[in-house]
């Protein structure tokens, strides 16, 4: 029963990096379910690893041992160009620092996961508009990110995240560099996407404040979820 | 918007940099374009010159001179067709409106014979021949020194002393593209009577001799030399062109140097690029990071900083191009083709020079970029991704 309705699903993690010669082990042994449709929040300390999981979730990292099946796929079995073209069709990013590219503007910024797809340029403008719409921001079509608040460029980031109509939205503490008003919006605008267009967000937050607009709040410690 | 939009706007994104690359590119192949047209002007020069004439100057140097009578020597040999006689006088302009301009003492009965490239009017010869203060000089030397047919003309020597008078008798004008329009003739007698060359009398600086027959120009070179062997001068007989370049001995040395010395621009120009590209690249490692997140091959990520290479580069190029159409063909060349014309009849930059500049500076700014664009698209994701600044 569990293996349908999870679309995230991690067993016996466990996650060494190296410094020089010296093994720094983040995770260890650590398992998680993640409910398709749901909205999660983990905290915990900084170096706690939050991070690390994050990115084997979405298919940008791989676990030193472990299982991970995400959206039905068994990651640690598909090669680094296949998890490339996985993460292009089932992840959207949604990064602490925007990651917008200066030198394009809103709706270009929106359309560049469209340019690994087939489709058209209308169909691509179709798409960007609708995901534009969705965040509110129709009107800076044009306008390029210097020309954005740190808020709206939070949304056009969600924008490009969605535009690709991925099952999972990954969120690496995406209000950390925003103001109360504007993390408010960027929190209500996620829960807006989870609750009417059903979208699995995965949410990594320092913040107790947004933690609390998701359903589920976790705790990772030690390289164990609590 | 496609995949080139992002590349093309990488391409300006430090506008002060990508200017100064291109410009240095710029700058490189205009070099690399004047280097390569001097050296293949050269050897198009080289083409051009008479076969049929010889020079014979002293064996020792060309500053020791020769006893007059020799010419009558030469003049015997089977297969020696004409031959006139000179000597070096070094010309200068009093008021300096050029700074040099080749001046002979030659014989007024056969120079303009043995030099049938400079064509001079029939009265204006005679006139010449029958004034023994007569000089011609070339169409371009004329206009330079302001003179006409009549006019009178005071130049000086770099060897000989004083003020020399003459009479302006003619001006003579190119029949071939390799004649010299810009030297001066007066007559040989007119130099042995005065007693500012009372060391050189009844002497001559060279032999110059036309042969019948352009394939025997080896063996009468060797029979002329032959016959001054036991004497107390001996003398030394070439082409007239090698004659020429043993005047300029070190300039042909240069050229040759300057054959390497294009060569290393093109390295420096693959160096600054290079710079750039790795400077860009480091910059944008997030960005590539973020782009790769995103579900990017690493291939794009390559693509994206070879294109932007190679449109750098040829951007460059391209200006270098213009540049150097601008500079040489409408700048320098035609002043170098009327004033060096012995050496240079032409010059101008072929097109292939500016094909090959231009290819040379897109393949070498696609190599200048393939270290870093290969290191960023290897990159691990969450490493560029962690990389915040
Ligand atoms: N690529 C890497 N190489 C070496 N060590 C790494 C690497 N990535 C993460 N680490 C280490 O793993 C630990 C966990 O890092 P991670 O970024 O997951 O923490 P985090 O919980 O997200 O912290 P923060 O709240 O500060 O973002 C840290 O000690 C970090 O230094
Ligand atoms: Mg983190």
């Amino acid at each position: 029963m569990a293996e349908a309705t999870s679309i995230v699903t991690l067993k016996g993690i466990n996650k060494t990096f190296h410094r020089g010669k010296e093994p720094i082990t983040v995770l260890e042994s650590l398992d998680l379910d993640v409910p398709t449709g749901s909205f999660e929040a983990l905290m915990g300390p900084s170096g706690s690893g939050k991070s690390t999981l994050l990115n084997i979730i979405a298919g940008l990292d791989r676990p030193t041992s472990g299982e991970v099946k995400v959206a039905g796929a068994n990651l640690a079995a598909m090669s680094d160009s296949q998890l490339a073209k996985w993460r292009s069709q089932n992840i959207g990013f949604v990064f602490q620092s925007f990651n917008l590219i200066p030198v394009l503007t809103a709706a270009q910024n929106v359309e560049l996961p469209l340019l690994l797809t087939s489709l058209s340029g209308s169909e691509r403008t179709k798409r960007v508009q609708t995901a534009l719409r969705v965040v509110g921001l129709e009107d800076r079509m044009h306008h390029y990110p210097r020309q954005l608040s740190g808020g709206q460029e939070q949304r056009v980031a969600i924008a490009r995240a969605i535009v690709n109509d991925p099952k999972i939205i990954v969120a690496d503490e995406p209000t950390g560099d925003l103001d109360r008003k504007s993390a408010d919006d960027v929190l209500t605008l996620l829960d807006k996407l989870n609750k009417e267009l059903g979208k699995t967000i995965f949410m990594v937050t320092h913040d107790p404040n947004a933690a609390e607009k998701a359903s589920v709040q976790r705790k990772l410690d030690k390289g164990a979820l609590q | 918007m496609n995949i080139a939009t992002y590349a093309r706007r990488n391409l300006f994104r430090r506008k002060g940099r990508t200017i100064l690359t291109i410009l240095a590119v710029a700058v490189a192949v205009l070099i690399f374009g004047a280097i390569r047209t001097a050296v293949a002007m050269w050897n198009a020069g080289a083409d051009e010159a008479a076969v049929d004439r010889l020079a014979t100057r002293h064996k020792v140097s060309i500053t020791m001179q020769l006893p007059k009578r020799y010419i009558d020597d030469v003049r015997k040999v089977p297969g020696i067709k004409a031959a006139t006689w000179a000597v070096w006088f070094g010309g200068k302009d009093p008021k300096e409106r050029t700074p040099f301009f080749a001046a002979f003492a030659a014989d007024h009965n056969t120079w303009f014979d043995v030099l049938d490239e400079m064509s001079v009017p029939p009265d204006q010869l005679a006139k010449w021949k029958a004034t023994p203060n007569g000089t011609i000089l070339g169409d371009v030397l004329a206009k330079t020194l302001e003179v006409k047919v009549g006019d009178r003309l005071t130049i000086n020597s770099d060897i000989y002393p004083g003020d020399w008078e003459f009479e302006v008798s003619g001006i003579y004008t190119p029949l071939r593209k390799t004649a010299d329009r810009n030297s001066l003739v007066f007559h040989w007698d007119y130099l042995n009577n005065d007693p500012r060359n009372e060391f050189g009398k009844e002497q001559i600086g060279w032999v110059m001799s036309q042969i019948s027959n352009a394939s025997e120009s080896a063996s009468l070179s060797k029979a002329i030399d032959k016959i001054f062997d036991e004497r107390d001068d001996q003398t030394v007989t070439m082409s007239e062109r090698a004659f020429q370049l043993s005047f300029l001995g070190a300039f042909s040395a240069i050229l040759t140097a300057f054959d390497l010395v294009s060569l290393v621009i093109l390295l420096i120009m693959t160096m600054i690029l290079a710079n750039t590209i790795a400077m860009s690249v480091r910059e944008r490692t997030h960005e590539y990071g973020v782009l790769r997140a995103i579900g990017f091959p690493p291939s794009y990520i390559l693509g994206f900083i070879l294109v932007e290479a190679v449109l750098i580069a040829l951007v460059g190029g391209l200006v270098g191009i213009a540049l150097t159409t601008l500079l040489i063909n409408f700048g320098m060349g035609p002043f170098i083709e009327q004033n060096m014309a012995g050496l240079f009849p032409y010059f101008k930059t072929p097109p292939w020079v500016l094909m090959v500049a231009l290819v040379a500076a897109g393949v070498l700014g696609g190599i200048a970029a393939i270290v870093p664009a290969i290191r960023a698209s290897r990159h691990k994701v969450i490493d560029s991704l962690r990389r915040l600044d």
